[in-house]
């Protein structure tokens, strides 16, 4: 169980919920809401005392077992060593060697196979985030906290990430940010919709997805086309 | 390439304490009365020992600094860590004359205190603002020649010489003495690195990814930091400041076997053996008077090699 108590750090101010273990989660919000910041939080790389595991602080947690409980995936790969490859970066992802993943099934999940042998900084965006969610599935801990996994994907991986988030097991509990709604209703995870920091809907998606909901969320920029949300590119700003 | 590398490598730390302004008598070298075998055993291999340990410890130096620091200009002396050591070892000199435990002592609070000092401004500074821990450690390098100048008002005319003469570098050590601390210092820093290299490749991701597996970010970025000021200040204390090999070693190292940084940390310190060894075999058969300091021709190659890399990285 993961516990978040009156969390007030950077722009998020007095954010509570709970999250059961085998509940998935869904953050939205507005672009500087205190998304990646509140996920920042949940796996200490904001130090605070207000996240909690099983009542310990991430700060009681040896950093190894801390490693086996929370891993968070951030929008953007940031590597250093230009000469890294993807196989040493999937390499890097084992934290227990005895749930030891094959590498080249991974990289055939992700048709990704044909760069095993590429160097991290030469890979495009695409290619990036899809890199990122294999070295997630290797790593594979209790929680899983995905930035905007989608952002940089065409149509064709969305549906294949899509796919991967909800069929396989390939994650166990997962906390997913993203701005597209589409993917949100399909996911059907519990939604946390925040507004400039604060948590302004925790609950099923059925019902953040009520038209009277999304308008106040949305306003007139989402419309629903046949059972998809759509942006609505013709409302004046 | 690599073979052949390591070919020419092997002839030339075997030839090196062969080639000197004295010929050696090839048939006394054993003979324990004779000159050659003074030389030889007593001034040109201790020298060689010293030039390569000294050569592979400022060189693997360079690359756990720009691993932990991620830039590619980060070394022991661009961060002015070698001017703490350089400073700390003159003030042994001055105060303690002639007890070379001091200059040690001294030589790596020196070094310690610039470490701590930077490390508590990059936890200040965010990760991508490591251009404005280079500005610290130059303005870190600035106070220490000023320190170092008020030094040699406080000092004697002999005092002011041993530090000027330490300050340009030089490998001239006679006997064994000063090659035992040197070559502990840099197997134990060969092993402490290599011991941690699954710590250091983690880090040559991001810092964020390293914590995210389960790593200590700040403890192992510590020991990082700590083992190798100590190696460069035991360095800095017996050979001096010499400039630019901690810089241009590892970068060739990585231009020419284009691998993650943690797999060179082996051929890092073995060519920056090499590499000091033949600066050193250079410095002692050009012909003049006496030697010309060693930091002298490290910085010769190195200073232009040191504008291209910065031409280089202003392209991409």
């Amino acid at each position: 169980m993961l516990h978040i108590d009156s969390l007030s750090c950077q722009i998020l101010k007095e954010v509570n919920f709970s999250l059961p273990l085998n509940q998935n989660l869904t953050i939205l919000g507005a672009n500087g809401s205190g998304k990646t910041t509140l996920a920042k939080a949940l796996c200490n790389l904001i130090p605070n005392k207000s996240v909690t595991f099983d009542n310990k602080t991430l700060d009681q947690i040896s950093p190894k077992k801390r490693a086996q409980i929370i891993n968070y995936v951030p929008a953007k790969l940031n590597i250093y060593d230009e000469y890294l490859t993807v196989l040493d970066y999937l390499r890097l992802n084992v934290i227990d060697e005895k749930n030891f993943t094959d590498f080249d099934i991974i990289l055939n999940v992700l048709d990704m196979a044909h760069l095993k042998y590429s160097r991290c900084v030469n890979l495009s965006s695409g290619e990036s985030s899809l890199l990122m969610v294999g070295g997630a599935m290797i790593h594979n801990p209790q929680i899983t906290v995905l930035d905007e996994p989608t952002a940089n994907l065409d149509q064709e991986k969305k549906v294949k990430l899509y796919q991967i988030l909800k069929n396989s097991s390939a994650f166990r509990n997962k906390i997913i940010i993203t701005h597209d709604l589409n993917l949100a209703y399909q996911l059907d995870y519990t939604i946390l919709y925040l507004d400039k920091g604060s948590v302004r809907f925790h609950g099923e998606c059925r019902s953040f997805f009520q038209s009277d909901q999304i308008k106040s969320c949305f306003g007139n920029y989402v419309k629903n086309i046949d059972g998809n949300y759509m942006v609505n590119y013709n409302e004046t700003v | 390439m690599k073979q052949f590398s390591l070919f020419i490598s092997l002839i030339v730390l075997f030839c090196a304490p062969f080639f000197g302004q004295i010929a050696l008598n090839f048939s006394d070298i054993f003979d324990t009365t004779s000159s050659s075998h003074m030389l030889l055993w007593e001034i040109r291999l201790p020298r060689v020992l010293i030039a390569f340990f000294g050569g592979a410890v400022l060189s693997l130096a360079g690359l756990v600094f720009q691993s932990v620091f991620r830039n590619a200009l980060t070394t022991p002396f661009t961060l002015g860590v070698a001017s703490g050591a350089t400073l700390g070892t003159a003030i042994g000199i001055v105060f303690f004359g002639g007890i070379i435990l001091w200059q040690y002592i001294f030589s790596f609070a020196g070094a310690l205190l610039t470490v701590l000092i930077l490390f508590l401004i990059s936890k200040a500074l965010k990760a991508t603002q490591t251009n404005s821990l280079l500005l610290v450690g130059i303005a870190l390098s600035f106070f220490y020649s000023a320190a170092l100048m008020v030094l040699f008002y406080l000092s004697d005319f002999q005092q002011s010489y041993s530090i000027i003469h330490f300050t340009m570098g030089s490998l001239s050590v006679i006997g064994l003495d000063y090659v035992y601390p040197i070559t502990f210092i840099s197997l134990l820093l060969l092993s402490v690195i290599l011991f941690h290299r699954s710590e250091l490749k983690l880090l040559l991701t991001s810092l964020d990814f390293a914590f995210l597996k389960g790593i200590d970010v700040n403890k192992t970025i510590m020991t990082f930091l700590l083992i190798t000021s100590l190696a460069v200040a035991v360095c800095v204390s017996i050979v001096g400041p010499i400039g630019f090999v901690g810089l241009i070693v590892p970068h060739i190292i990585k231009t020419v076997y284009q691998r993650s940084s943690d797999t060179l940390i082996i051929p890092t310190f073995f060519y920056g053996g090499v590499f000091l060894v033949f600066c050193d075999m250079i410095t002692r058969n050009l012909g003049t008077v006496s030697d010309i300091p060693i930091g002298v021709v490290t910085s010769f190659l190195g200073g232009p090699f040191f504008i291209y890399l910065i031409l280089r990285k202003n392209k991409q």
